[in-house]
């Protein structure tokens, strides 16, 4: 594998639009807005932007019809199906289209009324729709929502490794300790432990406050060459490596592909960290996709930041944690900030490597952080200079991309 | 085409489904198949059309003795079909089959999902749930042309320790 183009390219803007249950408005209206705040936070222009790229599960805009709304005259564009993992894969797909010649600086972008219009756990409308093909295997038994689709690979892990409940939950504690340091968070209630076993179960052994938080939302970064990002607003953040949507031999299935306790990431792992030069005793900050709590864990493992079913103790032992040895979604994820298919943990990293990660400190677009994680304080990771998010889409589906200040 | 209600839903097999068909149409004559490569004659399923250790695309269907152990589990307490909400909770069950344990690779296996469901087709209970529990395919009619494979619990002696979920 390539390292040709490492440090090459760099995100240069990232944007959001507020995290809500009902956006009040369409994922056109959402996505434009994203993009002109990444745009801005970028200092560059509309004009500037002559690419653009998106994800959807049939629930989003165009970039056609959103670079219209910004007066954006695209050389390349291309709108993506996918969810979870389609970011990092994206990111990946704006260098190449960069290297190709077919345009200079893209805009990637998901927009979603992931809560009020369409929601990926599945709602009494969606389970009207006729049953046929692969669904057959799935829905007549009663399995809709992602939770349903992914608890058996979960109980498993339990079952082989030991893994209990209370360590899982440990993420979704340290999540919520982060989002609490986050203005946008949707949730920024710190919760316990207990708070997350006393949950009512959705699909035994996930509990409600183990799965993420569906919500309405829009989000944006901009991709450009190193050479062009030199001059803008913020400090770069580089390009190491990327790997996109890497799957399991049986990508049609979640169960059938041994062990099912291993996500897709156990074959993007030394491609990612051969193209980036690291190894993950080097990542300062972890991006690993909380969908429920245990997918952060599953992949955490899987990528090498501990060994094989021991994950749970990874997750459980402060490591973590806004203070730990490696704290993960400083943002609050999904699990506590918003649902958006993993783009805003990229943007989240972004953040933190430049440095100028909005939290209550009241200086932080100067870089200036108390380091003090108390509640409602501050969520900047001292030092931070290598960060990896770890995508998923499903356990068979998955990528992963590194980034330097 | 071929079509049910059930639970709210329509399950549909069309005419040209290559996959699917052949599948419920077995389990309608109460037979359990998977796909057979007739190239390398390893067994598949899901039954999609392409054989994923040789790449062949000739296959037949194989009827296959519908006993093996759950593998994996879950209980839904949450259903987010509104057909399915006066089952919960109900367990959903990864089964491994007998055939082809382990091959072509360790911890490779045929595996289905059903319902573990009593004979009555109602929902087993929580407490009889445990991977490495012994089961076998019954078939739940939901018309003439169309059933489900479900599993039951046998009276088999389990190879393995049970392991059930503690919470």
């Amino acid at each position: 594998m390539t390292s040709r183009l490492r440090d090459k390219y760099c995100i240069v803007g990232v944007g959001e639009t507020s995290y809500s249950k009902y956006s009040g408005r369409t994922t056109r209206a959402m996505g434009a807005e994203a993009i002109r705040n990444a745009i801005v936070d970028a200092g560059l222009t509309a004009d500037d932007i002559n690419g653009m790229l998106s994800y959807h599960i049939g629930d989003s805009t165009t970039g056609p019809e959103v670079a219209s709304d910004l007066g954006i005259q695209l050389d390349f564009f291309m709108d993506c199906s996918g969810g979870g993992s389609s970011i990092e894969a994206l990111v990946g797909l704006a260098v190449g289209a960069i290297e190709a010649g077919m345009c200079e600086t893209v805009a990637i972008f998901r927009s979603m009324n992931g809560y009020s219009e369409v929601r990926v756990g599945g709602t009494g409308a969606r389970s009207a729709t006729p049953v046929r093909g692969a669904q057959l295997l799935t829905r007549p038994y009663g399995m809709l929502g992602a939770g349903h689709m992914f608890a058996p690979v979960f109980m498993r892990h339990m079952m082989e490794f030991g893994t209990t409940s209370e360590q899982v939950a440990a993420v979704k504690v340290a999540h919520s300790k982060h989002a609490s340091n986050n203005p946008k968070a949707f949730y920024k209630k710190r919760c316990t432990i207990e708070d997350v076993l006393d949950s009512r179960w959705i699909c035994k052994p996930l509990h409600l406050l183990d799965c993420c938080i569906e919500t309405d939302n829009a989000a944006a970064i901009v991709v450009t060459s190193a050479e062009r990002a030199k001059d803008l607003r913020h400090r770069p953040v580089h390009i190491m490596g990327v790997v996109g949507r890497v799957t399991k031999r049986r990508g049609d299935s979640y169960y059938n592909d041994a062990p099912i306790t291993t996500a897709a990431g156990k074959y993007a792992a030394a491609r990612i960290f051969g193209l980036a030069g690291v190894t993950p005793e080097d990542i300062d900050i972890t991006g690993s996709y909380d969908a429920f709590t245990f997918t952060t864990m599953m992949q955490l493992e899987d990528y090498g930041f501990c060994a094989k079913g021991e994950g749970g103790e990874y997750v459980s032992n402060g490591t973590i944690e806004l203070g730990g040895r490696r704290p993960n979604n400083t943002s609050g994820g999904q699990l506590c900030e918003g649902y958006t298919h993993g783009i805003s943990m990229v943007i989240e990293n972004t953040r933190q490597l430049r440095g100028t990660v909005d939290d209550y400190c009241p200086h932080w677009s100067d870089g200036i952080h108390s380091y003090d994680y108390s509640e409602g304080g501050c969520r900047q990771v001292r030092g931070a200079e290598i960060s990896m998010n770890i995508g998923w889409a499903t356990p068979v589906t998955g990528s992963a991309l590194i980034l330097r200040r | 085409m071929t079509s049910v209600d059930y639970r709210g839903m329509r399950l549909i097999l069309p005419e040209n489904d290559s996959e699917f068909l052949g599948y419920f149409a077995a389990a309608a004559r109460h037979e359990l198949v998977v796909k057979r490569c007739s190239s390398c004659g390893l067994l598949r399923h899901p039954p999609g059309p392409g054989c994923p250790w040789c790449t062949s695309l000739d296959w037949s269907w194989h009827a296959v003795s519908g006993k093996g152990t759950i593998y994996s589990y879950e209980i839904t307490m949450h259903s987010v079909q509104p057909g399915f909400r006066d089952l919960t909770p109900y367990p959903v069950v990864v089964v491994e089959l007998d055939e082809q344990r382990g091959i072509p690779t360790p911890g490779d296996g045929i595996r289905i999902i059903a319902n573990l469901v009593d004979e009555e087709f109602h929902p087993e209970a929580e407490a009889n749930v445990a991977i490495g529990a012994r089961v076998k395919v019954v078939f739940q009619d939901l018309g003439e042309e169309i059933s489900l494979p479900q599993f039951a619990l046998s009276d088999e002696v389990p190879l393995e320790p049970l392991w059930r979920f503690p919470g």
